[in-house]
């Protein structure tokens, strides 16, 4: 039998060769084959500055690797729709920007790869998300898309406004209903507050940083379904829909679709919204096409009053929900170490650095060495730096809990803001509601497979 | 066998592989398009089929689950009211509208094709415009601005912010784009009654609303089942109008059949609910057809 022992000369020749291979550059993305073609799927949001930085720095990527992209684009309103006929006709994209909820709901269809490797691979080049963020792409222990920026719902108010009418910026969801109470005149069609429960994200969104600052989730820490029969849920309830009931909204406030609240905010019909970034884009693009030295002067003017808070805290904290958006690589991908490369230059930190710029704030990075690598940006004026800290205060869907596909139903199912409605129109009582909408959740939970 | 009738029997057989030959384009396109897809959906009705997921049979899981969701149930009564009011509405407007331009001489084509616009013209446009028009946003919504102007009110009145308000927008809309069909196919059937019986009415001494009562409307009767019927399938599977306009709200006040089926089987992932709230009308429907038919084969003999 050959002797097995090994000596310390050969132990310590193996240990130097070892490092040495570790503390070699590992390839930061796989390799590219020339000439490949690869889909890739984006959101196209209001902001059509951002829309075409994205498409730009694809082609950047095909250029650079004599590769082809072919972009498409889905929108907030057909993205599921989009997804849901890719799926089941077998043509998913070979990269794709799936929001919140589709990592989760979308693995366990199988239609993601794994990229758990890939994650650890590109650590270097890109970073890490922070904590609160990381979740949402993973499912168990395993990593299924790279997020790439936050898109949060702000808390939008006229500090002329407030100035005026004596009323502190809200830091709780109290203090916005008093302040909304104070600066109300309903006879000049000026409003103190302006929310909808509507079936976009102004709605279920700002219901679910309502519902988590509150202290109130459907989910518990393991991510199955906890009762919603309590009194915190009874608080956050009983402020949803008492902002209704005091004449403190425009009537058709719950009628409003996507650009309602936009809309009315910026044409001072109401002193506090939530909204994204995309106000902001408004309001500098009109000041980028004044006509004179006295337009300028008032869009100067309407730009500075607007201010963006965090979304209001509760008696739990601060929570804002907000929309995470990442990439993932669908299965049925041609190539998925192309569709990686591909991956790795949108997330570095300078891709993603010139993608946001042009995002005017909506686009707030959630790795951290592209976090780092815009803090100049963030840095611009404080709603800038607002903006910047989105991630920050970021809670998904199904808090405290991971995202699974179930709370991603839950919040799909507008059940979250037809509760509401539930006491607003159809003078259901806060427990009555809030028993028909826990009944919802517990029989979403108990019957989703997957 | 005699050879005469064995002749026969091969020459009725070529003649019935002819026919066969000849069906066969159709008989493919029935199955492809109507068959099918008909099984496939009753199919998926009765198993919890998730996107991404293989469909599992659940029997009639579906149909008791809806039978018993209150949301469901609302959507059959608003699905309902949405539906016969405005068939209702197109049928009146439909015989005015007929029985003015059977009466205008000159310029009849123009009118025609004047009052057709609003059934050519895109439903989501349609939808948009009387959203619009509804708008309380102030100095933006037409009702809303007319009246303000006119010194009638003093604030917007939030004409969608109710769930009858909301309801009467979207049948308004649904009944604006409809009306023309109604008219157009109304007029057709007034110029087919002959003119003497009106002849015939007027030297009985009967007075006009005689007239439009034992003529007219008689007259009328086999176009205006027809068209009832087509516009009652149409209406009661209408999507586009009430998603532009509410989305089912506020709340679920204007949540019907399809937008219900859309929520379910799109943003929730559940194929196969959705498919069963869409297939809970058929049977209706199937039995509506099913009289009408019987009715006008019944007249004709």
């Amino acid at each position: 039998m050959p002797d097995q022992r090994i000596s310390r000369r050969s132990l310590l020749a193996g240990a130097v060769g070892t490092s040495a291979l570790l503390t070699l550059p590992k390839p930061a993305a796989p390799a590219v084959k020339k000439g490949t073609s690869l889909r890739l799927w984006i959101l196209k949001t209001y902001v059509e500055p951002t829309n075409k930085a994205i498409e730009a720095s694809a082609q950047r990527w095909a250029q650079k690797h004599g590769a082809s992209v072919t972009v498409e684009y889905f929108t907030f309103e057909d993205m599921q729709t989009k997804y849901v006929a890719a799926i089941e006709n077998k043509s998913t994209p070979d990269v794709g920007q799936l929001e919140t909820g589709a990592p989760a709901r979308f693995s366990g269809m199988g239609q993601l790869m794994d990229l758990t490797s890939f994650a650890r691979q590109i650590e270097g080049q890109v970073g890490k998300p922070p904590a609160n963020v990381a979740p949402v792409t993973m499912v168990g222990d395993k990593i299924y898309a790279l997020p790439w920026y936050v898109m949060a719902g702000f808390w939008y108010v006229w500090r002329d406004v407030f100035e005026k009418g004596k009323a502190k910026l809200p830091n709780t969801f109290e203090e916005a209903k008093q302040a909304a109470a104070a600066l109300n005149r309903p006879k000049d069609n000026f409003y103190g507050m302006g929310q909808s429960w509507n079936r976009t994200s102004d709605g279920y969104g700002v219901m679910q940083s309502l519902m988590y600052s509150y202290g109130a989730s459907w989910a518990g820490k393991d991510g199955k379904y906890k009762s919603l029969k309590t009194p915190q849920m009874q608080a956050a309830m009983k402020w949803a829909t008492d902002i209704y009931k005091d004449g403190i909204q425009p009537p058709d406030t719950l009628t409003w679709t996507g650009s309602g609240n936009n809309e009315n905010f910026i044409a001072k019909n109401i002193a506090q919204t939530s909204n994204g970034p995309s106000i902001t884009f408004a309001l500098e693009n009109a000041l980028a096409k004044a006509t004179d030295a006295k337009d300028r002067k008032a869009k100067e003017k309407a730009l500075a009053n607007s201010v963006a808070l965090p979304h209001p805290a509760g008696p739990d904290g601060r929570r804002m929900w907000a929309i995470a958006m990442s990439f993932g690589i669908f299965k049925s991908s041609r190539d998925p170490e192309a569709s990686m490369s591909l991956i790795a230059h949108l997330l570095s930190p300078e891709e993603t650095v010139a993608v946001m710029k042009d995002s005017y704030g909506q686009f707030a990075p959630v790795m951290d060495k592209a976090r780092a690598a815009s803090k100049d940006y963030f840095n611009k004026n404080d709603n800038y730096r607002t903006f910047g800290r989105a991630a920050e205060w970021f809670v998904p869907t199904g808090y405290p809990g991971p995202v699974t596909a179930a709370a991603a139903e839950v919040q799909a199912s507008n059940v979250l803001t037809d509760a509401a409605a539930k006491v607003i129109v159809d003078k259901w009582s806060v427990d009555q509601a809030i028993d028909w909408e826990d009944k919802k959740i517990k029989e979403i939970y108990d019957t989703l497979r997957g | 066998m005699r050879p005469h009738a064995s002749l026969w029997k091969r020459a009725r057989i070529r003649e019935a592989g002819t026919a066969l030959l000849f069906l066969l384009p159709l008989l493919v396109l029935v199955v492809a398009l109507i068959v099918y897809p008909v099984y496939r959906a009753v199919w998926l009705s009765l198993t919890d089929k998730l996107v991404g997921y293989p469909e599992r049979f659940v029997g009639l899981k579906n149909y008791f689950y809806l039978a018993e969701d209150d949301t469901f149930h609302q959507v059959i009564k608003n699905s309902f009211v949405f539906t016969v009011v405005s068939v209702g509405l197109k049928v009146v407007t439909g015989v005015l509208m007929a029985l003015v331009l059977n009466n205008v001489i000159r310029g009849r084509n123009f009118f025609r094709g004047l009052f057709l616009l609003p059934w050519i013209t895109s439903t989501v446009i349609i939808a948009l415009t009387w959203r619009w028009m509804f708008d309380a946003f102030p100095g933006r919504g037409f009702f809303n601005s007319v009246l303000l102007d006119l010194g009638l009110l003093s604030r917007p009145i939030a004409f969608m912010a109710t769930p009858e308000g909301a309801m009467m927008a979207v049948i308004v809309a649904n009944w604006w784009r409809g009306f023309p069909f109604f008219g157009v196919s109304f007029l057709a059937g007034l110029q087919a009654i002959p003119r003497e019986l009106y002849e015939a009415a007027s030297v009985d001494g009967a007075t006009a609303w005689r007239r439009f009562w034992h003529v007219t409307l008689p007259g009328l009767k086999h176009v205006m089942i027809v068209t009832t019927l087509l516009s009652f399938i149409l209406t009661i599977n209408d999507f586009n109008i009430v998603y532009v306009m509410t989305r089912g709200g506020p709340g679920t006040a204007t949540q019907i059949f399809a937008t219900y089926s859309y929520q379910v089987a799109f943003n929730q992932l559940r194929w196969g609910r959705g498919v069963t709230i869409c297939l809970f009308v058929v049977p209706i429907l199937v039995l509506g057809i099913i009289l009408i038919s019987r009715y006008l084969l019944r007249d004709k003999k």
